[in-house]
């Protein structure tokens, strides 16, 4: 394997010498490719295309020292939601049958380490014209490795809530069946850990994915997005926002219009303080043939120190003629003549900047316990 | 008793003198107008009083009830009861008219030790002021100052004053951009105000918002100092022979 750190040989190394022990959890995890993408394209190395600003190394030296876990599965859901952990012998069969081909190890390096030391999975199914009560809850999964599957069958209505919880590698597979409506939303604490995840959505005809995620830093935390549009009137809105006081954010999204008549949203709204550093790399394809797809993308940050830095890239691939899409990124500050207005007032200064930094993320968050997540009151 | 006391205030931009030794003390329960040419220093006065930073005070003290406030943050300012109305009122989208007023008034409830109004009272009572300055309940839902016309920023300023009641308002260029309608319902803002424990400061280009709102006192500031004050009368002398008259 081609990493090029000590730590990268080393957890190459590791990998390679798990075997047939590993294959104890699920052992009907396809595991053989995850093993063929590592042995193809090694472990990624710091400044290559997808890793431009972001150092994968501190990343393998912890998932080197990451045990299995002990699977202390901790999710909740309401009435017909079906959840079924990786070791009951029905997750198989679910997996099976819904687990796509936007998964692909080779693309997602860190995802085919997550399979080859995998801990704990689970898989939750809503039955088709399921409208769930409430939001079903992962609060924590027990193992560094994980991996979800959601399913949410035609015409089914489900939230699915991330909690803050420790991991080394998440993977979150999203299937979004015809009609069906999807709320997915994340939330990411400060963390002096490495913290890696990757959502893999599809979404089939007049389906509808919504991601909200909302993150502070980590020393490390990276999370790709891949979403793909499979079918005429689907639709796909990734929001996310951040504020960072320090640690590291690396959002990498790709939304993908396979066939046409789909419609794609992304909104960033992130402030970026102290000696954070953040990155995003939001991307649309359009794929050939994809006619009536209609795509935007708006990035907006707000630095609020002189020490933080923003690294902020849209990139469009559109290969149809007939398609709409829009895109813009900015870098700002705060604007010190409203952080006056509002102290002229008798609002104190911190809360003034607290007034604004919500005001500014506001776009991007849906719910009050989200905004409270970011440290911002209600 | 004297509310406001100014006592030969020098100030500076950048190291250009702009007021050079300011003298002025206001009484509670008196409207004064500070009236000048453009350039005269009018705005530094007003903004230096309001605790903006981008000024310099080399020399003399400020004293608000007898207390110094050039030491203090604007906050801390407002909190013991002054007001400044922006000459150019901002626009803060994403924060709305009321979420920010309510802000205000418990933020200064709070210095003061003091219960803040419940949110049903304060809503009842910003929907009131609103009506008496003629803005639409709508006003309050939007962001602050956004996409409002000159002249509804001005009103803006007014409900603030109207909702905050502070001791010491200072009024800067509130007048202008005003049409004659909305001249007269900033006026009567301003008159519904005024109280025998406040003081009101108007600064002013123009005399007109002095037919509507008559002063106590004029004061004629020129290069960067007072150079002559007196009674409504004033007014109508720079009026009828312009700044220029108090040259010769």
């Amino acid at each position: 394997m081609a990493g090029s750190t000590a730590e990268a040989t080393a957890l190459a190394r590791r990998l390679s010498e798990r075997g047939e022990d590993a294959a104890r959890y699920a052992p009907w995890f396809d595991r053989g490719r995850c093993r063929e993408a590592l042995a193809g394209n090694g472990l990624p190395r710091f400044h290559a295309e997808a890793w431009r600003h972001t150092n994968p190394r501190p990343w393998y030296a912890a998932a080197l020292g990451a045990n299995g876990g002990g699977a202390d599965v901790r999710v909740q859901a309401p009435p017909g939601v079906d959840v079924a952990t990786f070791d009951e012998p029905r997750a198989a069969d679910l997996f099976a049958r819904h687990s796509g081909d936007i998964l692909d190890p080779a693309e997602h390096p860190l995802a085919a380490v997550n399979g080859l030391l995998l801990g704990a999975g689970v898989v939750v199914h809503a039955p088709a014209g399921l409208q769930a009560a409430t939001p079903v809850r992962i609060d924590g999964l027990g193992a560094a490795f994980q991996h979800v599957l959601v399913v949410a069958q035609p015409g089914a209505a489900l939230t699915v809530l991330e909690t803050p919880s420790a991991f080394a590698h998440r993977v979150v597979e999203c299937v979004v069946a015809a009609g069906a409506r999807l709320t997915h939303l994340r939330r990411q604490d400060a963390s002096g850990g490495c913290e890696c995840s990757l959502v893999a959505a599809t979404v089939a005809e007049g389906g509808r994915y919504e991601l909200a995620q909302l993150s502070k830093g980590a020393a490390l935390r990276r999370n790709d997005l891949v979403a793909r549009i499979d079918g005429p009137n689907a639709g796909a809105h990734i929001r996310a926002a951040w504020r960072l006081d320090d640690g590291h954010l690396d959002n990498q999204v790709r939304i993908s219009h396979a066939e046409g008549g789909g419609t794609s949203r992304q909104t960033y709204r992130g402030v970026a303080g102290g000696r954070s550093r953040a990155v995003l790399n939001g991307a649309i394809h359009i794929a050939p043939g994809a006619d009536g797809s209609d795509a935007s993308l708006t990035a907006k940050n707000l630095l609020t120190s002189a020490t933080a830095q923003v690294f902020a890239k849209p990139a469009l691939e559109i290969n149809a003629s007939d398609v709409k899409c829009a895109h813009g990124a900015t870098v700002g500050a705060l604007d010190e003549e409203a952080v006056l207005y509002l102290r002229s007032r008798g609002i104190g200064e911190s809360d003034a900047r607290d007034l604004l930094v919500r005001a500014f993320l506001a776009e991007a968050i849906v719910d009050e316990e989200g905004a409270r997540s970011l440290g911002l009151s209600g | 008793m004297t509310l406001l006391a100014v006592e030969n205030l020098h100030v500076e931009v950048d190291g250009k003198p702009i007021l050079n030794g300011l003298s002025l003390a206001v009484p509670a329960g008196q409207v004064h107008a500070v009236m000048g040419p453009n350039g005269s220093g009018k705005s530094t006065f007003a903004n230096v009083l309001a605790g903006r930073p981008d000024y310099t005070v080399t020399a003399g003290s400020v004293a608000m009830d007898g207390e110094q406030l050039l030491d203090l943050a604007p906050e801390e300012r407002a909190r013991k009861g002054l007001f400044l109305a922006f000459q150019y009122p901002v626009e803060i989208p994403g924060v709305s008219n009321m979420e920010f007023l309510k802000a205000a008034t418990d933020a200064q409830a709070k210095a003061a030790g003091q219960q803040a109004p419940s949110a049903v009272e304060f809503i009842g009572r910003a929907r009131q002021a609103a009506a008496d300055l003629r803005l639409s309940a709508d006003f309050l839902k939007r962001g602050v100052n956004e996409g409002f016309s000159g002249g509804e920023k001005k009103r803006n300023e007014i409900l603030q004053l109207l909702l905050l009641r502070p001791r010491l308002a200072i009024l800067d260029e509130t007048d202008s951009g005003l049409d004659i309608d909305a001249l007269k319902v900033v006026a009567a803002g301003i008159n519904a105000f005024r109280a025998a424990h406040n003081a009101v400061v108007l600064v002013t280009h123009y005399q007109r918002l002095l037919d509507h709102v008559v002063p106590d006192r004029i004061h004629v500031l020129a290069g960067g100092g007072i150079v002559r004050s007196g009674d409504k009368s004033l007014a109508h002398a720079l009026e009828a022979k312009g700044y220029g008259w108090l040259d010769s």
